[in-house]
């Protein structure tokens, strides 16, 4: 039989490539987010506030051409997978984006105040491991690899585990660092959820492979604690 | 005040309607129902060259079953088993069991005119007696001497065809008048008026233009109701949107190329089809990658 519907696939991958370019523009801007941050440079952190203009531009076009394929196309299977996860990745990169600009934001607030230099390192790391992330999570997807997908709950308990070292720090922190710590525990919780949405592009990932969708991590019966 | 999550008023949840909605008609919901008709190991063959080989499947009362498949896979050919069509055609040979009810509709004692009261056919064609609206429903319960309350007869076949509103005041009136879409729903009710128990539809919308399309199917989710319904179709979509199971089809050709024949690739719910079918063969079909 010869091959079929040559125009779709190719729409279906032109999709799936305007993934990888939002997900290009998210990992710049949490590069940015995160050095402006961990450096406190308020310049590099207006950058990365305006440079979310870009991701929500991309965002919008692939919201739009989903809506198109979809009512022109009506694909089944494993295509309409590939078009739901996208669907679901695409919003999941534009919130990842949000959160870089809310750091660049807290960033700016706080750039004169007097900082902790172990939280700064904590951070540095954290927006590395968030970056990490975002690339296995976009690698699982474009492979259809499940347990690829599935690897990164272990790197988001990473992220998690800095999370709540932040706060025990903050708690040890001396009266004047105070105002930056409470801006900087924000930061934190910003970063934490740059990788929960890394996760969910993982379980898409995993949903396109298998045909099942389920959550990795179940939020209401988890036992780890909150902070 | 403290409320909890448990004393706020909750709304209705309907929770059998919710998960037909997010998954569909459920397979065991589906087969704990009365099996209509039991295929076992059936083939078809014209001249001793096999149409169709080997096939096994189950149909249950009061659903749609759709037939899918390339051109050349069998399925109008595997249709027209269930009420005995191929009989008509010289040189055709029916091979395994065809169950109906638990009875044996190949069976010596079967006598086939009674077969095709009890399943009826609407084809692709629509194909009205050159007599009017009212006399082609009244036909089929003549010939069978089914005279009185014809009437009554008429108009409840008409009801149930969606078709009554349109020609109630003009019942004389020749039904070669009627539009395409109208004259399929005269089948259609031609063939309800016997109170058939099955109804077979080859290709029932493949003549008639997008809204005559639509009211067959709205029709085919009402009939389901109280008829048990097998069709064929060349449109998928229209496959996903009537059908609770649905039997994928394919052509085998030998490697010399010399015989081909029509194989029964996957039978599933037409949620699971369209889904996630287990076959890759299924899933290059309904996706369109390869035709």
């Amino acid at each position: 039989m010869a091959q079929a519907r040559i125009t779709f696939q190719e729409e279906l991958r032109e999709l799936e490539q305007l993934l990888d370019v939002e997900a290009e523009l998210v990992l710049r801007s949490l590069r940015g987010a995160a050095e402006a941050l961990v450096t406190g440079d308020a310049e590099l952190a207006d950058e990365v506030i305006a440079f979310d203009d870009d991701i929500d531009d991309v965002y919008l076009r692939t919201e739009r051409a989903i809506e198109l394929l979809l009512a022109r196309q009506t694909p089944v299977a494993s295509d309409l997978r590939l078009v739901l996860a996208i669907l679901h990745s695409n919003l999941h990169l534009e919130r990842m984006g949000d959160l870089c600009t809310t750091i660049a934001k807290l960033t700016k607030l706080s750039a004169d105040l007097p900082s902790d230099y172990v939280l700064l390192e904590a951070f540095r790391e954290m927006g590395e491991r968030g970056q990490e992330m975002i690339r296995i999570a976009l690698d699982a997807l474009h492979q259809r690899d499940a347990g690829l997908a599935e690897s990164l709950l272990e790197l988001d308990e990473l992220i998690d585990r800095s999370n709540r070292r932040v706060v025990a720090r903050l708690l040890e922190l001396a009266p004047e660092n105070l105002e930056w710590g409470l801006r900087a525990i924000v930061a934190s919780r910003c970063l934490e959820r740059i990788g929960d949405h890394a996760v969910d592009i993982g379980e898409q990932a995993a949903f396109l492979a298998t045909g099942e969708f389920r959550e990795f991590s179940d939020a209401s019966h988890d036992t780890r604690p909150l902070v | 005040m403290v409320t909890s999550m448990s004393q706020t008023e909750s709304p209705q949840i309907d929770s059998a309607r919710i998960a037909q909605v997010s998954r569909g008609l459920d397979r065991a919901e589906i087969e704990r129902r009365e099996k209509v008709f039991s295929v076992v190991n059936l083939g078809v063959s014209y001249n001793g060259k096999p149409a169709l080989e080997d096939v096994t499947l189950d149909v249950h009362t009061n659903t749609v079953t759709a037939f899918i498949g390339p051109s050349g896979c069998g399925k109008s050919t595997f249709i027209r088993c269930f009420n005995r069509m191929n009989d008509l055609i010289p040189g055709a040979k029916v091979e395994g069991t065809v169950l109906y009810h638990g009875a044996d509709l190949y069976g010596r004692a079967v006598d086939p005119v009674d077969v095709r009261r009890r399943i009826g056919m609407v084809f692709q064609k629509p194909n009205p007696f050159p007599k009017s609206i009212y006399d082609n429903v009244a036909f089929g319960p003549r010939v069978l001497g089914l005279k009185s309350g014809l009437d009554e007869r008429v108009e409840k076949a008409l009801h149930d065809a969606a078709l009554w509103d349109e020609v109630k005041n003009r019942l004389k009136d020749s039904a070669l008048g009627l539009s395409g879409g109208q004259q399929q729903r005269l089948c259609i009710a031609r063939a309800l008026a016997v109170e058939p128990d099955v109804i077979l539809m080859d290709e029932p919308a493949s003549a008639l233009d997008p809204i005559s399309t639509t009211r067959i199917e709205d029709l085919m989710h009402e009939l389901k109701r109280e008829y048990t319904i097998v069709i064929v179709t060349h449109n998928m979509q229209q496959a996903a949107r009537v059908a609770d199971m649905t039997a994928f089809f394919s052509v085998l050709v030998h490697e010399d190329g010399s015989a081909r024949r029509g194989v029964l690739v996957e039978y599933d719910t037409t949620a699971k089809i369209f889904t996630t079918p287990a076959d890759k063969r299924t899933e290059d079909y309904v996706t369109g990658r390869f035709g």
